[in-house]
């Protein structure tokens, strides 16, 4: 993985990978349909199809050689893949396919020919010189230009349309070049099957690492920190410095804010509370995504970290928008709580954002102290995003984090979310006091 | 092909977004009313002469090409007419053969092209009789040298083989496509070639061939589309040959179009009975004028009988105060010298029995604005905002006409900031031409090197003239004139003098 995040090698790599996986499986459709007895599969285009893989196979290889020999490669699995490439590349099957292909491609490239359609009917001779009309209609006209004009040409493909027709115009043109089509019958049958197994298989499982790679690289160059964390068990401390939720910096629109992540051993539970708009979503789906992309063995966000081995994820985000369903949604809420509390161990991690919304406060904050009673018995590293201020203060193994805003002006948030003791009311006060809506503000301006 | 009626050597081009600056020019010399009769409501004869009107031409030598064509013009305007007439009735049948350059059927496209040629050869050839008939009677090099143009590209030879080409093009018998061999042997880079007349049918009689099935939809899909590849570069190319000949037609439009315009606008001003002249410019550097008879050509439009005209004959001033009665034909006088000056330095003659004077870089205008007392705080500002986006655009040997500028405000205020601009406009080398009343200001000049002083005149009975005569300024002003004529006779108070300055005839 670590060689792969030199950028030279990995876009040699992608390019190798995505052609050779193409080439394969569009041959597998050759042969399956010269299997079947498809009766495209005998015609000049599809042998024509044949040649140009074979070439761009042939070309992706000695690319593929050249790149790497250029650039020079220490792991192991590189220099073995290295090795493994020469001794194809030499061996005598190879090199005739190679050989073979470059003479044939010769050959058609000095076939020029001639159609004459004249209703439904197409003939076929070599071209013998016949006059360009357009570059004499261009001549005749051509002084009266007075400047640029508009290129009228319409951006039409190349491709044929119906292949039947193509093909039955291939075998008129094969009676004027009759030798160079036997040719390319006799390389047809022989390099039916000229991909290497194993070269498949490589390009295809390079393509993981590859992938993740690229999807980093540009939020790297943006000066977002990755790192290859250190694992540890639920046991001990955690910690990561400087981390950022990866979707939020994918989307690319936002100035992105890094927060850090401290738990000590005893410590479990994180409970976020806070203006809304201030990044406490972003920060448990943060927590979760770095945990999840350890897991899997690629680089996290952030400039260190320590992280926990985990069993399972388990999440629960509630719709707050929906209120056309409010009442068979605190059930739903209860359901899928309780779904997640009966499967989680000392090892999950759960993400509870926004739970017991649909309800009355009370109801609320009573439904609250009874999962989080659970959550503390369960041990699961957890972090609970909400509104209730009294779940924050639950015990030592609960941490009570919050959003924060700017002391000026309360309406610019930071998005930083620090440990802080839970305080609602005060951020409602900011906002008042800002539209002289406080007491004393709102008794001067109503004696006016 | 050029024409090149307008310069010698280069194209007049038309800007498509003309400045907003102008106008105030355009409104200040009231030229609106010049090119409105130059254009007869002609569209592109009114932008081909606002363009020549407001860019004035620098050089001596490109005036003087100029002038020699407008004259030919005037003497020859029926051939001159002729011309024209033939752009714009090419024109008019362009628009009638039209079908839309469709961006979806190309085929539509090729046959409209086709057509569209055909049509422009005949209007060639008719361009080609008039050039056969009228060269004798030409003499300027501008239009002896556009006729030879067109006999010398148009010959006969020239137009068989066009028709040859675009008959052929009509013609439904095959279409022959060269092709040559793509990656994966598909026909790539069709190229339409053309069929050689004898042999070819035979020759490709007994060639193997195939035949699509009638039933085979897809297949004749394909042959569309074969022949669609196939004439895509060729209807780009008869697609661009009518761009090319439209564009050719247009320019010759253009060309022609200020010829036209000085055609027109000379008939209406002889039918006056008003004289006009060919102007005689000097160099740059040059501080001389004189003419005889100058009027302002828009005045005389606007009343279609005589005006009066001023005549002038100074050497070596670079400043013009001009003082006098109020509605003594001042802005009159200032209107027909900017008038002349453009007319002039874009080739046409001017309104004058003589006139010579200067090149100038560029003729721009300060004139007074109707009277707003509600403004009245702010005006001096505006006015002031005003002369600074002038002298942005002013390079040495401009001529600037300043028309009760920086009144706004009290005579002493007034005389000094105007005193202030005025000499140093005069000293970084501009001509200037200012109209006041300030007496303070004009009588500030009176011992400099270079002012010449002028006056409305006025007669013993207090009568005007609205003639501008050389005289220092008096200190008062016949303001006083004005209130009497006005309250003399309630009914028609202007009727005695005969003629109405245009200053007053528009209230």
């Amino acid at each position: 993985m670590r060689e792969l995040e030199n950028p030279e090698h990995r876009r040699t790599l992608t390019a190798f990978s995505k052609e050779v996986h193409f080439l394969g499986r569009s041959m597998e459709e050759i042969r399956k349909r010269l299997q079947t007895g498809n009766r495209q599969s005998q015609g000049y285009l599809e042998r024509g199809h044949m040649m140009d893989y074979a070439q761009r196979y042939c070309d992706a290889m000695e690319k593929l050689r050249r790149a790497l020999a250029e650039a020079g490669v220490r792991a192991t699995g590189m220099r073995g893949l290295v090795q493994y490439l020469g001794a194809y590349m030499d061996s005598e099957g190879y090199q005739e396919l190679q050989r073979e292909v470059k003479a044939l491609r010769e050959g058609f490239s000095r076939v020029e020919y001639c159609m004459l359609i004249r209703s439904g009917t197409i003939r076929v001779r070599r071209y013998e010189g016949e006059k360009d009309y357009s570059k004499q209609i261009l001549a005749t006209f051509e002084k009266f230009r007075q400047g640029d004009v508009k290129d009228y040409r319409h951006a039409l493909t190349e491709e044929p349309v119906a292949a039947h027709v193509e093909d039955a115009v291939l075998h008129l043109v094969s009676k004027h070049y009759k030798e160079l089509f036997h040719e390319l019958d006799l390389f047809f049958s022989k390099f039916i099957q000229f991909e290497d197994e194993t070269i498949l298989r490589f390009s295809k499982e390079i393509q993981f690492y590859i992938t993740w790679l690229d999807f980093v690289d540009p939020l790297k160059a943006k000066g977002l920190p990755f790192n290859y964390p250190r694992m540890c068990h639920s046991k001990e401390e955690l910690h990561a410095e400087a981390c950022f939720d990866i979707a939020l910096a994918a989307d690319g629109r936002k100035e992105i804010v890094t927060n850090d992540i401290h738990l000590t051993e005893r410590e479990r539970i994180l409970v976020i509370t806070g203006p809304n708009q201030g990044g406490k979503t972003t920060y448990a789906r943060m927590l979760g995504t770095v945990h999840h992309l350890a897991s899997v063995g690629l680089s996290v966000p952030g400039k260190e970290a320590t992280l926990m081995v985990f069993d399972n994820i388990h999440t629960h985000f509630g719709k707050e928008e929906d209120l056309t369903t409010q009442d068979g949604k605190l059930q739903d809420d209860l359901v899928r709580l309780h779904r997640i509390l009966t499967s989680a161990t000392d090892r999950s991690l759960l993400i509870i954002n926004e739970i017991f919304t649909s309800t009355t406060l009370d109801d609320a904050v009573t439904l609250g102290w009874l999962m989080m009673e659970k959550i503390i018995q369960l041990r699961s590293l957890t972090i609970v995003v909400t509104f209730l201020d009294e779940l924050a203060t639950c015990g030592e193994t609960v941490v009570s984090l919050m959003s924060t805003v700017e002391e000026e002006d309360p309406l610019i948030r930071t998005y930083k979310i620090l440990r802080k003791p839970p305080d609602g009311l005060a951020y409602a006060m900011h906002i008042a006091k800002k539209h002289r809506l406080t007491y004393d503000a709102l008794r001067r301006r109503l004696e006016k | 092909m050029k024409a090149h009626l307008m310069f010698r050597n280069r194209d007049f081009i038309v800007r498509k977004h003309p400045d907003g600056e102008m106008e105030q020019l355009i409104a200040d010399l009231e030229l609106a009313r010049i090119l409105e009769h130059m254009s007869r409501q002609d569209k592109i004869v009114q932008g081909v002469c606002r363009e020549a009107l407001l860019h004035p031409l620098m050089a001596r030598e490109e005036v003087g090409y100029r002038q020699e064509c407008v004259a030919d013009a005037l003497e020859n305007p029926k051939i001159v007419r002729m011309l024209y007439q033939i752009t714009i009735n090419t024109e008019t049948r362009r628009k009638k053969t039209w079908s839309w350059f469709s961006p979806h059927y190309l085929a539509g496209t090729f046959s409209s092209a086709v057509r569209l040629l055909g049509l422009y050869l005949e209007m060639l050839m008719e361009l080609r009789m008039v050039a056969d008939r009228h060269l004798e009677g030409l003499r300027s090099e501008g239009f002896r040298n556009l006729m030879i143009l067109l006999q010398e590209e148009l010959d006969d030879a020239y137009f068989a083989r066009a028709k040859g080409q675009i008959d052929d093009l009509k013609k439904s018998d095959g279409t022959l496509i060269s092709t040559q061999i793509g990656n994966y042997l598909q026909g790539v880079h069709y190229v339409l070639r053309k069929k050689e007349g004898k042999g070819h049918w035979k020759k490709w009689f007994f060639t193997p061939s195939y035949t699509v099935d009638a039933r085979d939809d897809a297949g004749a899909k394909d042959m569309d589309k074969r022949r669609e590849r196939a004439i895509n570069e060729a209807t780009n190319a008869l697609a661009q040959a009518t761009d090319h000949l439209e564009g050719f037609f247009t320019m010759l439009r253009r060309e022609l179009a200020f010829f036209i315009g000085c055609i027109n606008l000379s008939e209406t001003v002889g039918e006056a009975g008003m004289p006009l002249c060919m102007p005689v410019l000097e160099a740059m550097e040059m501080r001389d004028r004189s003419w005889q008879e100058l009027y302002d050509v828009s005045l005389l439009l606007l009343k279609g009988s005589k005006v009066v005209g001023n005549d002038l004959d100074v050497k070596c001033k670079s400043l013009y105060l001009i003082t006098g009665a109020n509605q003594g034909g001042k802005t009159t006088f200032l209107r027909s010298m900017g008038q002349a000056q453009l007319m002039a330095q874009c080739g046409m003659f001017v309104g004058a029995r003589a006139f010579s004077a200067p090149i100038r870089r560029g003729v721009f205008t300060h004139f007074k604005q109707e009277e707003d007392k509600n403004l009245r705080s702010g005006k001096l500002d505006e006015e002031l905002h005003r002369m600074s986006g002038i002298v942005d655009q002013l390079d040495a040997h401009a001529l600037v006409l300043l028309n009760e500028s920086f009144a706004a405000t009290n005579e002493r205020e007034g005389s000094e900031i105007s005193r202030q601009i005025t000499k140093a406009l005069v000293e970084s080398k501009m001509e200037v031409f200012s109209v006041t009343h300030l007496f303070t200001y004009a009588a500030s000049f009176a011992t400099e090197k270079g002012v010449q002083f002028l006056r409305a005149e006025r007669l013993e009975n207090r009568e005007r003239t609205f003639r501008i005569l050389c005289g220092e300024p008096l200190r008062s002003v016949f303001g006083e004139d004005l209130y009497h004529k006005i309250f003399a006779g309630e009914s028609e108070p202007f009727t005695e003098g005969g003629t109405l300055p245009a200053v007053v005839s528009q209230r």
